[in-house]
């Protein structure tokens, strides 16, 4: 059974799309829904995005909530920020849970335990107990890390940085859809004939039914690999169970995975906290309505549709072209764009051209997270799980700093807190330089003289004696596959793989 | 491109909106011509939905006879004491009459009598739980505010009131909230499981 000859492991199951040797697949069709490779893609964008409309279904119904349960403006902020400080151990813990147990059983398990956080928001009665609710919604954000994870496993460094970008971006969309969804069923239970105080705890019910059955989905019809399940592989020997401090020890050590966890707090973090505080800017600074800034807030979250997706097929363009380094070089640029128009936002004085930088700025912001995940894959191959947490933990802890340091308080007006903000994003970008894979460059350094290939690297993560054992087989899989990151000027270099894709 | 229809949309509503932030009266320049009074005490404590709050009010005879000429409307208001005001934004007191948050419940609009007017007064369901005082705003025949009364003083220190609010909560909301909650949990132990008895069938 110890018997390592790929031809005769597994069972090589005719797939509706063009896989590669690791039967990931290499083209992304978005209307399919063939099984595993995009269904695994719908199921875990649609899971991701029913927590992401349950984590911000409070805000919009605010002004009720903060009526029945008596809430200060210190209190709403609060727990604004409890809700985004929950993922940022949850997604590293989810990262170690992909790792071990695979993306199907690590989010199902966490979506159906975040649930019953959703269910209770409609019975809280204190401030105290709509922060815990607030908080424990948010864990359900961890499930960003499952999502990339699954489309990492499930799709070949080709088209990784697409997939990764749409199943993100619409599963981001929760955050702006759920600024409309939740004052409508609001509106209609209330026009049924629950009075308001009644009305918006009925209306959490939606949320967290819609969490709890794309759960379920996830579990029945979902799939860890192209080949089968963690379990079923494990059994198998096909994929070695690893061992959590080894897992543990490559990502930690790995300089890349804390870079990345710092940038993308100044993306995605920038993107949360703008979630929570944009309504109520244009609500004080201008003086629309409260329905009005509703619409204007759900804008910036609904830009997700197409401009994270952006990003991640942006990565995968430059990529073609310039490899690695072209990922890494048009992250820093959209990025740093990004900031300098955070920078602008805050200095507008008008109310229309307040909305038309904050879309443009949205735009550039959401690419940057799709970009960030152009890049995260190839991190690494052993640690992919821990690696995605941190950077998704990341992006937390930038929310919640950003919140903190400016948006809190009376210390910055608003408009000052989001110039600033801009500021800190440009700095925090700047890291980006000095991201460097020997094997492929960084942004100012081409790849090493030394000839070190994508094997090297990956092979990096693994002890003689694992080896010896052949643990390390998807991983030179893997490095295989990913000698296209050293872009088209290089000839395709000899790879160390011998199973030819099917067709 | 959903950006571009986005800015249109969002753009027009926006104009529109223009007009209602325009410069109003400000509270300032009113005169107190009406005495107000009501049925609550310093400090009553009085629950939403059941208990009631009758309010009597008339005109000032201090003030010299035509002052009220130009009264055609006078609409009563819930409004909220500073205490219930404090790191709450959204209930603010803002002299431009047209910013002011001050009051937000409409108690009753009824026309303008100089004397014998009164009005009983439900609590509604939707008053939050807070400190409050009466005001009336007298308007003229355009729809301007020309006048005012209220129960308290002008540092809004004397004779205010507590409502209590509905909690909104059901017996029904309640068990269906518990039961969902449990069987999420109980749904996933019993995945775990199958999963597990699964993992056992495939080493045989």
């Amino acid at each position: 059974m110890e018997n390592m000859d790929l031809e005769s492991k597994s069972v090589h199951r005719d797939f509706v799309l063009p896989v590669d040797s690791e039967d990931k697949a290499t083209k992304f069709r978005v209307y399919s829904v063939s099984a595993p490779h995009m269904r695994a893609f719908h199921l875990s964008w649609i899971s991701f995005f029913a927590c992401f409309v349950s984590t911000f279904a409070a805000p919009p119904l605010v002004p009720i909530i903060r009526d029945n349960l008596d809430l200060t403006a210190t209190d709403i902020g609060n727990a604004g920020i409890a809700a985004v400080s929950g993922a940022v151990f949850g997604r590293i813990a989810m990262g170690i849970a992909c790792d071990l147990f695979g993306s199907r059983l690590a989010s199902s398990a966490l979506i159906l335990l975040t649930a019953p956080a959703v269910f209770l928001t409609s019975i809280a009665n204190s401030a105290v107990s709509f922060l815990l609710v607030r908080f424990f919604t948010g864990f359900s954000l961890a499930t960003f890390v499952s999502t990339q994870f699954w489309m990492s496993s499930m799709f070949s460094a080709k088209v990784v940085g697409t997939a990764n970008g749409i199943a993100g971006g619409w599963g981001n969309l929760g955050g702006g859809a759920t600024q409309l969804i939740m004052p409508l069923v609001f509106s209609l239970i209330h026009k049924i004939g629950a009075t308001p105080f009644t009305a918006w705890r009925i209306a959490f019910f939606i949320p967290a039914l819609f969490q709890a059955l794309s759960a379920y989905a996830v579990f029945f019809f979902g799939q860890d690999m192209p080949d089968g399940d963690y379990a079923k592989l494990h059994k198998s020997g096909e994929k070695h169970k690893d061992n959590i401090s080894d897992v543990l020890y490559h990502a930690v050590t790995n300089y890349r995975g804390w870079i990345l966890a710092l940038t993308y707090g100044y993306c995605f973090g920038v993107e949360l906290t703008v979630d929570n505080i944009i309504a109520q800017y244009f609500f004080d600074r201008f003086n629309v309505n409260l329905h009005t800034a509703g619409i204007i807030a759900a804008s910036f979250g609904l830009a997700n549709l197409f401009s994270r997706p952006g990003g991640g097929t942006l990565s995968d363009i430059m990529a073609k072209r310039f490899g690695m380094r072209g990922r890494l070089w048009a992250l820093w640029i959209m990025q740093t764009l990004g900031g300098l128009l955070c920078v602008l936002l805050g200095k507008v004085e008008s109310l229309s051209g307040s909305i038309a930088v904050m879309l443009v700025f949205s735009v550039f912001c959401q690419a940057a997270c799709g970009l960030t995940f152009g890049v995260v894959p190839f991190v690494s191959r052993r640690s992919l799980g821990i690696i995605s947490g941190m950077t998704g933990g990341g992006g937390n802890i930038g929310a919640v700093l950003t919140q903190v340091i400016f948006f809190r308080g009376t210390r910055y007006s608003t408009e000052t807190g989001i110039t600033y903000m801009g500021i800190m994003i440009i700095c925090c970008t700047l890291p980006i330089m000095f991201i460097y894979f020997p094997q492929w460059g960084g942004m100012f350094y081409g790849p090493s003289s030394k000839g070190l290939t994508e094997e090297d690297y990956y092979m990096k993560e693994w002890s003689l004696k694992e080896k010896e054992n052949g643990f390390h087989q998807s991983s030179m899989k893997f490095a295989g596959n990913s000698t296209s990151e050293r872009g088209k000027k290089v000839e395709s270099a000899p790879t160390p793989i011998d199973g030819t894709p099917n067709t | 491109m959903a950006t571009i229809s986005d800015i249109f949309v969002v753009t027009t509503i926006v104009f529109s909106c223009f007009e209602i932030t325009a410069y109003g009266a400000l509270f300032s320049s009113l005169h107190q011509t009406l005495i107000l009074n009501s049925s609550t005490s310093q400090g009553q404590v009085l629950q939403a939905g059941e208990e009631q709050v009758t309010i009597t009010w008339s005109l000032n005879k201090n003030y010299p006879t035509g002052t009220d000429s130009n009264y055609k409307i006078v609409k009563v208001k819930l409004c909220y004491a500073p205490m219930s005001q404090l790191d709450r934004g959204w209930r603010k007191s803002n002299d431009n009459l047209n910013k002011d948050k001050t009051c937000q419940f409409n108690v009753v609009t009824k026309p303008y009598k100089p004397s014998n007017n009164n009005f009983t007064w439900t609590i509604e369901k939707d008053v939050p739980s807070a400190s409050y005082f009466i005001r009336a705003y007298v308007y003229d025949y355009v729809g301007e505010v020309v006048a005012f009364g209220q129960t308290t003083d002008s540092h809004k220190k004397t004779n205010l009131f507590q409502i209590t609010a509905i909690t909104g909560r059901h017996v029904a909301i309640n068990v269906c909230a518990a039961c969902f909650s449990a069987f999420s949990v109980i749904s996933l132990i019993g995945f775990y499981l199958v999963e597990k008895r699964k993992g056992k069938s495939l080493r045989r």
